[in-house]
């Protein structure tokens, strides 16, 4: 196993490179592309991979939530996905979809799941193969999850105005301007329709961004301890909600101090900042950031 | 009359009523071609406007020549972390709106831009495809206030960079 996975909480769900050019092939496995960028899979993607959007797939196209048990089943045996294929996911923006799609599927209970550490841009800068070719795979069968489990992994507002009440450990992963209220909308990308900066009353904030290595592998177990236990004063047993503006970079998070960390209770506020901070008659707070 | 340069309508009318597979192909294959746009080693330009905006993800650098004619020809350099369909319209932009006079790409609306990129690939974090038609304008804006300022066309060619 890679030495740094090893020293993991739960090192079975990162792969690397050499694991993942010697699954290329497995019937048993299948891999997943999740970006950010829409058009980015159709431009090349690692052979076998199919595409999961996280728009079109994972969320339901006329309510904001995510689909439910029988379009996540539909959608698992359309791509040849069945309740024992492991599900490799892996994209752009240092993995911040795929993480996403992990906690989807994770969301339906989904057992085999894995990142590869690096994501899209680790393994093109490799000079990894890739195609334009887009598989077909054969129908599967996949029976609908009997629920989504959204109390486990998953934090809706009320949720976190009583986690925030309550001052439970909270996590705001966005950048150190979107928590101070400088900035309105995520550096480098257009605004987002938020009418309000500043974060949740009581947050910490820990952006995702300090969990990644400038390659987007992941920092090492150390590291990653040294940020969010010693760093942040967060432990192991702690009911912990992390949050940024739609979920994405929480995901991230969430996967980090879930997987990496072996944290056993943490959610992702997937309304995060575009629900709280339009929200009316709800306090938000403001304040140099950290 | 079309409100739209003639090169940008023929590449509209490409895309009108594609099946969404098809508009994705095209697409790709506009991306793919941005690179053809970007400035030559060497080249010089009337214009030149490199820099990295807030809300974009990276640079984008656009140069513009105006001939003796007063026909603009864009060229754009794009940063590697700018998305497959910012790259798509950068492409577009630069073939469909060569030709035109600095004065009508300013008049371009921008209601052309769903019609390429389909309501499918339309999503709030994709709103940068408007992006390089405002630094067009932009350019061309700048461009124009210098050629009044100097009282001709000619004289605005200073290889000035904003």
């Amino acid at each position: 196993m890679n030495e740094k996975f090893s020293d993991y909480a739960h090192p079975e769900v990162l792969v690397d490179h050499d694991w993942m050019k010697t699954h290329l092939d497995d019937p048993h496995v299948r891999i997943v592309e999740s970006n950010e960028d829409i058009l980015l899979y159709d431009t090349g993607h690692i052979p076998g991979a199919v595409h999961i959007d996280w728009r079109r797939d994972l969320q339901d196209q006329t309510v904001r939530d995510y689909i439910r048990e029988e379009a996540f089943a539909e959608l698992c045996r359309s791509h040849g996905i069945t309740e024992d294929t492991t599900v490799v996911v892996y994209g752009d923006k240092s993995n911040w979809w795929a993480c996403y799609a992990f906690w989807v599927f994770s969301l339906f209970g989904h057992k085999n799941l894995k990142v590869l550490d690096g994501g899209r841009d680790l393994w093109v800068a490799r000079g990894e193969a890739l195609t334009k070719e887009v598989p077909q795979f054969a129908r599967s069968e996949y029976p609908t999850p009997p629920e989504r489990r959204d109390a486990a992994i998953r934090a809706f507002f009320a949720d976190t105005l009583k986690h925030a009440e309550a001052k439970l450990p909270l996590v705001d992963v966005r950048s150190p301007g979107e928590f101070s209220g400088e900035i309105t909308h995520m550096p480098e990308y257009p605004q987002e329709g938020v009418l309000r900066g500043g974060h949740i009353p009581g947050a910490s904030s820990c952006p995702w961004k300090t969990a990644a290595n400038d390659d987007d592998t992941f920092k090492t177990r150390a590291e990653l301890t040294e940020i969010y236990e010693n760093g942040l004063g967060l432990k192991k047993d702690d009911d912990v909600v992390a949050y940024c503006r739609i979920g994405e970079r929480s995901s991230h998070t969430w996967f980090v101090l879930t997987y990496l960390l072996g944290f056993e209770n943490v959610r992702n506020y997937d309304g995060s900042w575009t629900e709280w901070g339009n929200m009316v008659g709800v306090p938000i707070e403001k304040s140099d950031s950290a | 009359m079309s409100a739209y340069p003639e090169k940008l309508e023929e590449i509209l009318d490409l895309f009108d009523g594609l099946p969404e597979t098809e508009r994705r192909e095209m697409l790709i294959s506009f991306s793919e071609n941005a690179h053809q746009y970007e400035p030559r080693e060497g080249e010089t330009f009337d214009l030149e406007d490199v820099r990295k905006d807030d809300e974009c993800t990276d640079e984008v650098g656009v140069f513009l020549n105006v001939d003796d004619s007063g026909h603009a020809r864009f060229k754009v350099r794009l940063g590697p972390k700018v998305q497959t369909l910012t790259r798509a319209m950068t492409s577009i932009l630069c073939r469909s709106l060569e030709g035109s006079t600095p004065e009508s790409v300013q008049d371009v609306p921008q209601d052309f831009v769903p019609r390429i990129v389909g309501a499918e690939l339309v999503r709030l974090r994709s709103q940068t495809v408007y992006y390089v038609l405002t630094r067009m304008k932009s350019a061309c804006a700048v461009f124009l206030k210098r050629a009044r300022v100097s009282g001709g066309l000619t004289q605005s060619r200073q290889g000035a960079k904003i």
